[in-house]
């Protein structure tokens, strides 16, 4: 930190990631409206601190052991290579504190990483943690008013710190062996953070069951609708907000992409924007796709929904999560032509899999996440097909089948398999469903109880001041 | 007495971590995730006794279908009252 130019760049790097964190607050902020909105009267409070709690057992383990999987399982481990060294990201590391970048911590560290992890350590852990309360929190709607709340911190801090990391691990980063070896490419989380949270939801519904109601005894679907649509949407607009901060997370803001042992072209300099695999990309390009890719899951839901509110802003959601995969390199108009599809198919899908299999996923979760963000990796290896998947020499280029078997990886192997055997793991023991009888009356039932006797009180003492002319 | 072994900033570029008790890392590792797993235990072992509260609370007002009919005719009354 002792030349302007390096400083800057360091700092502003620093500033940038964590801008990038205060933006996707808003996500979880909106997660949190969506889904008290979307749950009945008598189960609000428990709905709300389901959601709030897996905020910090997430990030307790995420600084325990979630970061540290990032680094370390980039080859499997075990797939094409061991376990990586990555000793900025152990929570005993000295570099998980505050740190002025002085002599290296270690041996296998040099002064430049040291200084390098000093400042950008915090802040890209947070971005990534970020990531891991979105896919816990995408789940968290899909099974509101049955699940136990023990039961879901458990499941959030297993997608939250553990398969979403991994995932991150193989497919996004730039030398993870799903890219190596595959080609993988998903710029904007298509994969990593949408399908493997749709799967993982599909998973704990196929164990957990419908909520009581939902179902007619010819088996035929139900509508249980929001207690509060305008609440549901507000918190739709918000995770659209934050949504610029995920996108924006999703890039390195400013690197030499000839000068980073990547291309090594001599005498050459080309600073630029990249994405996590290093391939350059503008805000400006994603800018573009983002708005134009919500427009047409916005236009498509719309139309298919007949103009239901939540429907139309969870195809907007789509829309986006559907180009995700290849925004960074897609047309405006492809990203608005693919954003569209995925917000068919998630409506289409989404009642298909209710009707056919009674699958009762309250919010559309694991279509709006899981559906079109597994055809948005699968329509990326079309329309990139041949493009390189990284800078670096040796890796497999973008194909349909690298990012098709890719996508069965995000939603199959990593989210639905793994929440489904630690779902009956909690149900063998008893711990995965509330009890029927609370259920039928709500989890709030005490404390809403608690409530109306209080406020029957305050009433009563209220008449009997007017009557005696008391201010007491 | 020092917690920490910054007592100036005069060789700041020389600095690296600047917590107290450095040298305490692997110590302070296992007592946040001890106090992880014990939070898990305990919260389960609360939301197990609220859960036995709650169904000894429904049985008293009668059971699940007597409170429910109770809602509705109260959320019926209120609305006749407005």
């Amino acid at each position: 930190m002792d030349n302007e130019l390096t400083s800057l760049g360091i700092i502003f790097t620093e500033f940038y990631y964590w801008v990038t964190v205060v933006f996707m607050f808003l996500i979880h902020v909106g997660f949190c409206m969506y889904e008290v909105g979307a749950s009945r009267y008598k189960n609000h409070t428990h709905t709300l601190m389901k959601n709030t709690m897996l905020i910090p057992l997430v990030t307790v383990t995420f600084f325990f052991f979630g970061w540290w999987i990032y680094f370390a399982f980039v080859n499997g481990p075990w797939i094409i290579g061991p376990l990586v060294d990555a000793p900025w990201a152990t929570p005993w590391s000295e570099l998980m504190g505050t740190h002025m970048g002085g002599p290296p911590v270690q041996d296998t560290l040099t002064g430049d990483d040291t200084a390098f992890w000093a400042r950008i350590n915090g802040v890209f852990w947070a971005a990534f943690l970020l990531f891991s309360w979105t896919a816990a929190s995408i789940v968290s709607g899909a099974v509101i008013e049955r699940i136990r709340p023990s039961a879901f911190w458990i499941l959030a801090v297993v997608i939250g710190s553990f398969t979403w990391i991994i995932d991150a691990a193989w497919g996004w980063s730039w030398n993870g062996w799903m890219v190596q070896e595959l080609g993988y490419h998903d710029a904007y989380a298509s994969g990593v953070i949408h399908a493997i949270a749709g799967g993982f939801a599909l998973g704990i519904l196929l164990v957990l069951g419908p909520r009581i109601g939902k179902f007619r005894a010819d088996g035929t679907p139900r509508n249980i609708n929001p207690h509060n649509p305008w609440l549901v949407t507000i918190g739709l607009f918000l995770i659209y907000t934050g949504f610029w901060g995920f996108y924006v997370a999703c890039n390195i803001p400013v690197i030499d992409v000839y000068g980073s042992a990547m291309l090594d072209v001599a005498g050459k300099s080309f600073f630029s924007a990249t994405n996590i695999y290093l391939q350059p990309t503008t805000l400006s390009a994603i800018t573009f796709n983002f708005l134009m890719s919500l427009s047409g899951g916005l236009m498509v839901a719309y139309i298919v929904s007949d103009g239901d509110a939540f429907w139309t802003y969870s195809g907007g959601l789509a829309g986006v999560i559907g180009a995700s995969s290849g925004n960074d390199l897609y047309h405006p108009i492809q990203a608005m032509l693919i954003g569209g599809v995925g917000a068919f198919i998630a409506f289409k899908m989404h009642y298909w899999v209710e009707r056919r299999f009674k699958i009762d996923d309250a919010v559309g979760a694991v279509a709006v996440h899981g559906y079109a963000g597994f055809y948005g990796i699968v329509v990326a290896g079309f329309m990139l097909w041949g493009y390189p998947s990284s800078p670096f020499e040796g890796y497999a280029p973008i194909t349909p089948w690298g990012n098709f078997i890719g996508a069965l990886i995000m939603f199959f192997v990593l989210g639905f398999i793994p929440a489904w055997i630690v779902s009956k793991i909690l149900h063998g023991m008893g711990m995965l469903r509330i009890p029927r009888e609370i259920e039928l009356v709500g989890l709030d039932i005490n404390t809403e109880t608690q409530r109306a006797v209080e406020a029957d009180e305050v009433a009563q003492a209220v008449r009997e001041a007017a009557r005696s002319g008391s201010s007491a | 007495m020092a917690t920490g072994m910054v007592d100036n900033w005069l060789n700041v570029d020389t600095f690296g971590a600047i917590y107290p008790f450095v040298g305490s890392e692997g110590f302070l590792a296992i007592v946040g995730i001890a106090c992880w797993i014990i939070w898990h235990i305990w919260q389960i072992r609360k939301e197990n006794a609220e859960f036995r509260d709650d169904i000894d609370n429904i049985n008293k007002q009668g059971g699940p279908g007597k409170i429910l009919d109770e809602e509705a005719r109260r959320e019926m009354e209120d609305q006749i009252g407005q």
